[in-house]
């Protein structure tokens, strides 16, 4: 059952880095993957698809900054945002924008594992836990 | 002036309101008390993790993957894909004096139901032993207040001594004893004013006890008055495994406190095989590679890094340690029992048999030793018990010698009646031990054979009533042998003087 599951997670891996160019995920080389394995159906296909599918998602993660807000945010809020992340970890970065009215006031921006918080719920919730 | 303020202000208002950055993960699993944790890239190695709902966890495991990590507290309110955030920081518990008198968490909290800890000062809780160089070897004594202990297997301050014994043989016992003790020595030390004296602080972990044997130890520990010299740590066993992992090492990060700021401290780790138990669940949980018993590669140093952080330190003070082991049906070549026998100064093994035959604390002086020996005694009791250990022996040995045939000659007849009399004086009820002096007195009535011509079934009795004696009626000469810490001529004499008064009161 172990090596099985870690036979499923070689191959998605070995898959996972043919399906990057220049230290970013290809579309193109990811098409090209998804085909090989509709044609060779490897064993454990599901499986290995998903952990493929997990890993592609963490390295996308990597290059989208998901910015959380509270109230109106414009354009130029969201492109600076995306200029700076690009410049702090040197690599592509796009922002998207994603309401969420549970921060009351501020923004969160998320990108890989990484948390920017600056919002009033999360200063309250770091006063909360400071009392 | 004001625009200088308002710059000031303007600074300090950027800086509360800058963005704050957290590294986080999401829970994929949460069983038994560990949690698989997809992302949390920035994690380092035994990192304490924050979960939601106050829950905390420490990071064990960094896979490719993911992250494995104990959780801390109530899990019943976690679930997949909750987030978990990276804190920075070690693990870290309470210290100080505030906690003497408390019952505490594996974390800290107080579970006593006494209010909050005024603690300002935290240890982590796990932390590298002191190293060779600040050591210093150990010379002092701690007392147990156990006749049996202190006459042929002392223990020193900064020592590590192993009780070891099947269920019910008393070993907790031993242990709550010699915590009794240190707090009535503590009373009268502190009461006589000696600027030298130097208390000894308690600290009781007990790792998946049940909660009604940790309540009755509170509750005799509060009864003998030793509470308030004393910390308890409970990770009952119906804490998850995580908390009875870590409640150890937050009891010595306790010690530790005492031991970094001048003090001595005595640590009883109740007990060391379920705690083994307790991290062979969590290291099978987290996938680990299993060897001997199931337990992990680890198991030795999970336990040798604990028992390490014991010892003396130069111009400081010192932590003794006390871990209790359960054997199975006397079964002392186990692998956990002979991991903690190795890191342990000796060990002092209590026998089922001699248990179930009245001798009680049950402590076999053939298997029991002490490898610091006799540099943490005291000269009285080197000279009143320093061949007690050999007589014993010799006595066992005579004794199986002597049930093949009843012809004896006088010699072996002699040694066999003073062997008797030497187990029977060394019988003690449970929670009453027996101050140093009074340890000696005994020892030396014995010695000058006061207890010879006393029927064996009767020296117990003759014991007790020589012990009263002595507290009753002699208490000058029990500070002055106390205060000498040895034999002169002058106090031999007088002790034979008390001896000859007591023969005659108990003879009449």
């Amino acid at each position: 059952m172990a090596s099985q599951a870690k036979a499923v997670q070689l191959l998605a891996r070995q898959f996972f880095g043919m399906s990057m160019v220049d230290g970013a995920v290809s579309a193109e080389r990811v098409g090209g993957v998804l085909e090989y394995i509709e044609k060779t159906s490897p064993a454990n296909e599901m499986a290995v698809l998903r952990e493929y599918r997990r890993l592609i998602a963490i390295e996308v993660a990597k290059g989208v900054a998901v910015v959380e807000h509270a109230g109106a945010i414009g354009d130029t809020t969201l492109s600076s945002i995306a200029s700076a992340m690009a410049k702090k970890y040197s690599r592509a970065v796009t922002a998207t924008a994603k309401p969420n009215p549970a921060l009351l006031a501020g923004l969160r921006v998320q990108i890989g594992d990484d948390v920017y918080e600056s919002s009033v719920a999360g200063q309250l919730a770091a006063l909360a836990s400071s009392v | 002036m004001s625009s200088a303020l308002e710059q000031i202000e303007q600074q300090i208002a950027k800086l509360s309101s800058r963005a704050v950055k957290k590294n986080t993960g999401n829970i994929r699993t949460v069983a038994d008390g560990v949690a698989k944790i997809d992302g949390l890239s920035d994690v380092m190695y035994n990192e304490m993790v924050q979960f939601p709902g106050n829950a905390i966890g420490i990071a064990l495991n960094l896979e490719e993957n993911e992250v494995g990590c104990v959780v801390l507290g109530d899990i019943s309110q976690l679930k997949e894909g909750d987030e978990v955030t990276t804190t920075g920081k070690l693990l870290s518990v309470p210290v100080g004096k505030a906690l003497l008198g408390r019952v505490v968490d594996a974390l800290g909290n107080p579970v006593d139901g006494k209010g909050p800890v005024n603690s300002t000062e935290t240890y982590p809780v796990e932390r590298i032993a002191p190293g060779i160089i600040v050591r210093k070897s150990v010379s002092q004594p701690m007392f147990t207040g156990i006749m049996a202990i202190d006459s042929m297997i002392p223990i020193g301050r900064g020592q590590r001594e192993l009780i070891i014994g099947d269920r019910g043989t008393g070993k907790t016992t031993i242990a709550i004893d010699t915590i009794i003790n240190q707090a009535k020595i503590n009373k009268v030390g502190l009461a006589s004013g000696d600027k030298n004296f130097r208390p000894v602080y308690s600290i009781y972990v007990g790792v998946g006890q049940r909660n009604s044997n940790i309540v009755r130890t509170v509750a005799a520990l509060e009864e003998a008055g030793a509470l308030e010299f004393t910390i308890i740590v409970a990770a009952s066993a119906a804490d998850n495994p995580a908390n009875q992992y870590i409640a150890p090492y937050s009891g010595a990060a306790m010690g530790e406190w005492f031991m970094e700021n001048g003090m001595d401290a005595l640590i009883v780790y109740d007990d060391l095989s379920k705690h083994a138990v307790a991290y062979r669940q969590i290291s099978l949980i987290l996938k680990r590679p299993s060897g001997r018993e199931a337990y992990p590669g680890d198991v030795f140093y999970l336990h040798s890094r604990l028992l390490e952080r014991a010892a003396r330190l130069d111009g400081k003070g010192s932590l003794t340690a006390l871990p209790i082991i359960e054997t199975l049906a006397g079964d002392v070549s186990a692998y956990i029992p002979t991991n903690v026998i190795s890191i342990t100064d000796g060990q002092i093994f209590l026998e089922t048999d001699l248990f179930n035959q009245g001798i009680r604390p049950a402590v076999s002086v053939g298997l029991s030793v002490s490898r610091v020996g006799s540099s943490a005694q005291i000269k009285a009791t080197k000279q009143v018990g320093g061949k007690l250990k050999g007589e014993l022996a010799q006595f066992r040995e005579l004794a199986a010698f002597a049930q093949f045939g009843s012809d004896l000659d006088a010699k072996t007849k002699a040694q066999l009646e003073r062997g008797g009399r030497i187990v029977e004086l060394f019988k003690q009820p449970a929670f009453s031990p027996s101050p140093i002096e009074l340890q000696v007195s005994v020892l030396f009535a014995m010695q000058k054979g006061f207890f010879d011509p006393i029927e064996v079934k009767k020296v117990v009795e003759a014991a007790a009533s020589l012990k009263s004696f002595f507290t009753t009626r002699k208490d000058a000469l029990l500070a002055e042998i106390r205060t000498k810490g040895a034999l002169d001529k002058d106090l031999e004499a007088k002790l034979q003087a008390a001896c000859e008064e007591w023969k005659a009161s108990f003879a009449a």
